[in-house]
């Protein structure tokens, strides 16, 4: 039988995957929308023609590439909770003498048709909000109908959305094993070593002299430039540092922990901090978006407020400043949904201890609180750390700002504290439902 | 906040026998799943310091009979009375959710097949969790954990995840978790089933020490007779029901002390 045919017959939506199967499409449709929706700005820029035009495409191009990542990120949670709310049928088909090839073939092919049905989705979701996303003003006047993109553009996008679930569910499933007994996750976990740290400064050191000349040069395009590049670098340092950072919340955690809660979260980030990293590196680099991103647009706008409002300076300062807030805004969605994604299925993946504690008298609202502990501390610890690294990194451009924008500033902080509050949402979104019921062996 | 149990010292020999009163007593326990009947109307006393071992092929109500007098399930009608040695006797089945938990948290201990312990926990700390959540510092509750670790042959492996344990080590860690609290009745469903022979003989030996050995209750699911005969009396399930002539009364003297337990 092939894969085609086994993924079609395994993955049928069933009573007891109906939850995962409906978040994880509901995932990629919001993600699938939020890509078209920014392609479609992206692409909108091209209707003005001035000396500004590549640099607005380039910003654009910038945070689309800024949103493949959580995407990604999304796409391999999603093909881990795939595997896990699969756990029998696909232990079953390995126990038949499935090879594992078949197996990540219908996890693939699974994954796949659930992004292309949740992308499906999106087209619809954007469609839906096209309208009012046509009311922003870009360029000093609205996007309007060049919110709708050609046909072949939204096809490719869905096919991109389709084919990176695709990558990401083979990536995925390099993370667990799916043997004739069972799915569980492999446990080789590598430690991150605090060599990454001094790396890190030493490209945080860079990057600081860099900005620190800023004022040297002679025009906006370069300065510009110098601030991508330093972005870059950037993310870049925080991807290095991330696991070792989240593995000094954690211990930090630890040693503090008094409560069960407390000791029960600081060992779930201890566990894997690559991992606990992932869910949480797209609240760094939103953090670091925000203020690198946000300072410059608050200057810009300070700089540009006594020229003419109309002129390409002044609207390109207000237009990155529009564009630092819907990056914030869809970054976060993405990261929601990852979390959410990889919460349900770690809410899997421990559904028999979960069950089996609360039989042992373990109370759900100490293990809720664990498992919440353990996604909002790094949360929290990385998102603080990252505003404070992006803030030592361009403190000139960042203390100027607080000075002259202090509303900007303000917008930008209240943004990135929704973020995190949906972030928390997504948590508990994904708790175990009801009072674990016991079985009946015998 | 319970106070912690003391390790078992080596040297102790506690030639506990069971005292005439019951510390569990369950009247005319019913419980259906659908139209099957897990429990028929069981009557059962326990008594304090008693061993027993419930035994009964698969789907003869064994383990929902475990659980309900646990306090984990509560059945369709019947009642089961927790008579502790210091203190007021409380209706197990009439209990909420909450002080069911607390009392599970604090009066019974558990060890089941799986063990349940936390993979992300060191055996210490698995250990030190059952005192923490009813309410003993941290500061306090690894030290105790520790000892009884060391009691039950496990120490210089205080620090070892779950995963790096044997399944035999892990077993005597859930031990170790289940007595550190001074659990008063040990609840254990199949506590030997995933262990080689040579391995389950240690185990229950050292369960059967930990609990009864120091005056408590153990009450425990087998598919094992061997490890059945190893109990002061066996009750037989079939169909939900105490078989008939299953619940031996021992002879007088003996630790086997007859105790009543019909089937309808």
């Amino acid at each position: 039988m092939s894969a085609l045919s086994l993924a079609w017959m395994l993955g049928r939506p069933g009573r007891g995957r109906r939850a995962p199967l409906l978040l994880t499409m509901g995932a990629y449709a919001l993600v699938s929308a939020l890509v078209l929706t920014v392609t479609a700005g992206a692409l909108s820029f091209t209707r003005v023609d001035n000396e500004l035009t590549g640099m607005y495409l380039m910003l654009a191009g910038l945070a689309v590439v800024l949103l493949l990542v959580p995407l990604a990120v999304l796409g391999a949670a999603a093909a881990r909770l795939s595997a896990r709310s699969q756990d029998t049928r696909l232990s079953t088909v390995r126990l038949l003498g499935g090879t594992p090839s078949l197996v990540v073939g219908i996890t693939i092919l699974e994954s796949s048709a659930t992004a292309l049905a949740g992308a499906l989705g999106g087209v619809l979701l954007y469609a839906a909000a096209a309208p009012a996303v046509g009311t922003v003003h870009f360029q000093g006047s609205a996007i309007g109908s060049a919110m709708w993109l050609a046909p072949g553009i939204v096809a490719l996008v869905v096919a991109a959305v389709a084919l990176i679930a695709a990558i990401s569910a083979a990536v995925g499933l390099r993370k667990v094993i799916v043997s004739p007994l069972g799915v569980r996750n492999r446990t080789t976990t590598p430690k991150p070593r605090w060599i990454r740290a001094v790396v890190v400064a030493a490209l945080i050191a860079l990057v600081s002299l860099a900005f620190s000349m800023l004022s040297a040069f002679p025009s906006l395009a370069v300065i510009l430039a110098v601030l991508l590049g330093g972005f870059a670098l950037g993310l870049g340092a925080l991807n290095l540092v991330g696991p070792w950072a989240v593995k000094v919340i954690g211990n930090a955690k630890l040693r503090k922990a008094e409560a069960p809660a407390d000791l029960l979260a600081a060992r779930m980030i201890l566990e894997n901090p690559a991992q606990a990293w992932r869910q949480v590196s797209g609240v760094a680099m939103t953090s670091f978006v925000a203020v690198v991103g946000g300072s410059g647009a608050a200057l810009m706008n300070t700089a540009g407020a006594g020229s003419d409002p109309g002129s390409p300076d002044a609207l390109l300062a207000a237009d990155v400043m529009t564009g630092v807030l819907i990056t914030l805004v869809a970054s976060f969605i993405s990261v929601a949904c990852s979390t959410a994604i990889t919460q349900a299925a770690a809410t899997l993946d421990r559904a028999d201890l979960y069950s089996g504690l609360h039989r042992l008298g373990l109370e759900r609202a100490t293990m809720e609180k664990a498992r919440v502990g353990s996604v909002m501390a790094p949360v929290i610890g990385v998102g603080a750390g990252a505003v404070i690294v992006s803030g030592v990194l361009v403190f000139p451009l960042a203390g100027m700002a607080v000075i002259v924008a202090p509303i900007s500033v303000g917008i930008i902080l209240l943004t990135l504290l929704a973020g995190v509050l949906a972030v928390r949402g997504a948590v508990a979104l994904t708790a175990p439902g009801g009072v674990p019921r016991p079985g009946n062996s015998g | 906040m319970i106070d912690a149990n003391p390790a078992p010292h080596p040297a102790a020999d506690l030639a506990v026998h069971p005292s005439p009163a019951p510390v569990l007593s369950a009247r005319a326990l019913r419980r259906a799943y659908g139209s099957t009947l897990a429990l028929d109307g069981v009557d059962l006393d326990i008594r304090a310091g008693e061993s027993v071992a419930i035994m009964g092929p698969s789907g003869s109500g064994k383990s929902t009979l475990l659980h309900t007098l646990a306090g984990i399930e509560r059945p369709d009608s019947g009642s089961v009375l927790f008579t502790p040695a210091n203190g007021a006797a409380r209706e197990v089945t009439s209990l909420g959710e909450t002080e069911r938990s607390a009392l599970r948290r604090g009066s019974f201990g558990f060890v089941f097949q799986s063990g349940l312990l936390i993979p992300e926990l060191t055996a210490v700390e698995n250990v030190a969790l059952a005192l923490m959540v009813n309410g003993t510092p941290r500061a306090a509750a690894m030290p105790r954990a520790a000892e009884w670790l060391a009691a039950l042959g496990l120490g210089g492996l205080e620090e070892r995840r779950i995963g790096q344990l044997s399944g035999g080590q892990a077993q005597r860690v859930a031990i170790a978790r289940a007595q550190v609290t001074g659990a008063q009745v040990t609840f254990a469903d199949e506590p030997t089933g995933a262990l080689d022979s040579g391995t389950g003989a240690e185990v229950l030996a050292i369960l059967m020490d930990s609990t009864v050995g120091r005056g408590n209750t153990l009450v425990m699911v087998t598919h094992d007779a061997e490890v059945a005969a190893r109990c002061d009396r066996t009750i037989r399930l079939r169909d939900g029901r105490i078989l008939a002539g299953h619940d031996p009364a021992p002879a007088a003297g003996s630790p086997r002390t007859a105790i009543p337990g019909t089937a309808k």
